[in-house]
């Protein structure tokens, strides 16, 4: 932290504490998650940046996809990201979650996340190296400064269209809706 | 200046204690080669959780996490730091004695209520936890007690400055309370209540936002007094806060390092290790200290 830093706290210290204390939660989809160890233990320190994993996702506000998603683990996923309280950031890591990768004619895989929960950004690569991780969140820190991470209120606002592809791929599902969906549109 | 001793103590507790998590992770990343967090990292843990959104389970779940923070709070004032003591009365020791234990007792109520099987667990083990320390403890602070002669911590303070510290003059019992200490703090080798790997963070698995906040600042003022209780009765208090503060950091910076080393134990090996070493040594002391006088 430099001197200029302190004019933003005082500024907006919502804003500069969701960016320095950014905490992940554990949640393994797929192969991914082999690179996540890496990053938060001795090689690729991740706790420089403030990112360290927690328990539960009460206390998280960083979600990593990490991986292919199969149709049982999107229902966790969806439980989850709804489980975390607002302000929450989505990044997806590695090609799967971004149109399927190689999984692209599974038959028990889904090929868009973005349709299912709403993403921040993108980590392009099958596998990502560690270091894509600190790009991302560096990446993350900028877009929280211009105010562009806003994933969590675009699922607030579209919450009917996430609801109904929910709906499309894992049929009824057995838990209330988050927001109320409005009969007319 | 009394009245300005009743704020002044709460503000030191929090930073003294926030400044001990912010080393604590610094140390503990250097011990595992890595370069670590900045030291305000809890800080700016505390400010981010203070701005986010969180549920509430009900007006228990609020009301016990109030419950253990203010007994934080009120444990804090009875603590003389050097020279500066908001309430010394005769009996402090002993009301200290009854107020640490207000902090397990709210969690545990606020615990309750959000009916979550992990928490349930962590309640569990904390309570088994402190009813293992409780014994040394008290063994220890008995002795104390028997040599000095008096329950006032500030009677304590002064005593020991006539003659000698209390660690030389109570060795035993020093040694009893020093090796208890990680028990009562919570960290590594007795960290099975907040097991993140077994119980997903045991009793703050519920808690989120401006809750895990509150919760963060009551690990806090804990952390300080139970260091401050041990710098005021075994090693002679202080003149100024600051000799005071060295003293917390000469006895806190052991237990971080075995901290980063050690892998934790299980319930009933801490009980094992409470009940058995410690508790002999307290015991003797005490029989050593009541017989001599």
């Amino acid at each position: 932290m430099d001197r200029k830093a302190i004019k933003k706290w005082l500024k907006d210290p919502e804003k500069m504490g969701n960016k320095y204390s950014l905490w992940a939660v554990y949640f393994c989809t797929g192969c991914g998650i082999i690179e996540v160890p890496p990053v938060i233990t001795s090689r690729w320190d991740a706790e420089r940046f403030g990112v360290i994993p927690v328990a539960t996702p009460r206390q998280a506000n960083l979600f990593l996809i990490t991986g292919y998603v199969s149709v049982k683990t999107l229902r966790a996923i969806i439980r989850t990201y709804e489980q975390m309280r607002e302000p929450k950031y989505t990044v997806g890591f590695g090609s799967c979650p971004i149109n399927g990768g190689m999984y692209w004619d599974s038959y028990n895989t889904i090929k868009h996340l973005d349709k299912y929960i709403p993403i921040d950004g993108w980590i392009a690569g099958c596998m990502p190296r560690p270091e894509a991780v600190f790009i991302a969140v560096t990446h993350l820190w900028t877009l929280i400064d211009k105010g562009m991470a806003n994933a969590y209120k675009k699922y607030r606002k579209q919450y009917k269209y996430y609801r109904r592809n929910q709906e499309m791929a894992l049929g009824k599902l057995e838990w209330p809706p988050l927001y109320p969906i409005s009969k007319d549109e | 200046m009394k009245i300005a001793s009743f704020f002044l103590l709460p503000i030191i507790g929090f930073t003294v204690g926030i400044f001990f998590m912010g080393l604590s992770r610094r140390i503990m990343a250097r011990i595992h080669w890595r370069y670590g967090p900045p030291l305000v990292q809890p800080l700016l843990d505390i400010i981010k959780l203070f701005h986010q959104r969180s549920i509430s389970h009900g007006v228990i779940f609020e009301f016990g996490l109030l419950l253990s923070l203010a007994g934080g709070i009120v444990t804090l004032l009875f603590i003389p730091i050097g020279n500066i003591c908001a309430l010394n009365m005769s009996g402090g020791l002993l009301v200290v004695l009854y107020l640490m234990l207000l902090a397990p007792f709210g969690i545990a109520l606020s615990g309750g209520e959000a009916a979550n099987p992990n928490v349930s667990i962590g309640i569990s083990r904390k309570m088994l936890l402190a009813l293992s320390y409780e014994v040394p403890f008290l063994l220890a602070l008995l002795a104390v007690m028997v040599e000095y002669n008096t329950i006032s911590i500030v009677e304590i303070i002064e005593l020991q400055r006539a003659s000698s510290w209390g660690i030389v003059s109570l060795p035993l019992s020093g040694i009893a309370l020093f090796l208890i200490l990680p028990a009562m703090l919570g960290i590594r080798p007795f960290d099975m209540v907040e097991a993140p790997q077994e119980i997903a963070s045991g009793p703050k698995v519920e808690y989120g936002g401006k809750f895990l906040a509150l919760y963060t600042i009551e690990r806090a003022f804990h952390e300080f007094i139970v260091i401050a209780l041990f710098v005021n009765l075994f090693l002679g208090g202080a003149n100024n806060p600051f000799t005071f503060f060295i003293k917390m950091l000469v006895i806190f910076t052991p237990f971080i390092c075995i901290s980063a080393v050690f892998p934790r134990f299980r319930i009933e090996q801490a009980i094992r290790f409470c009940w058995r070493l410690p508790t002999i040594l307290a015991l003797i002391g005490l029989i050593i200290a009541s017989v001599w006088r």
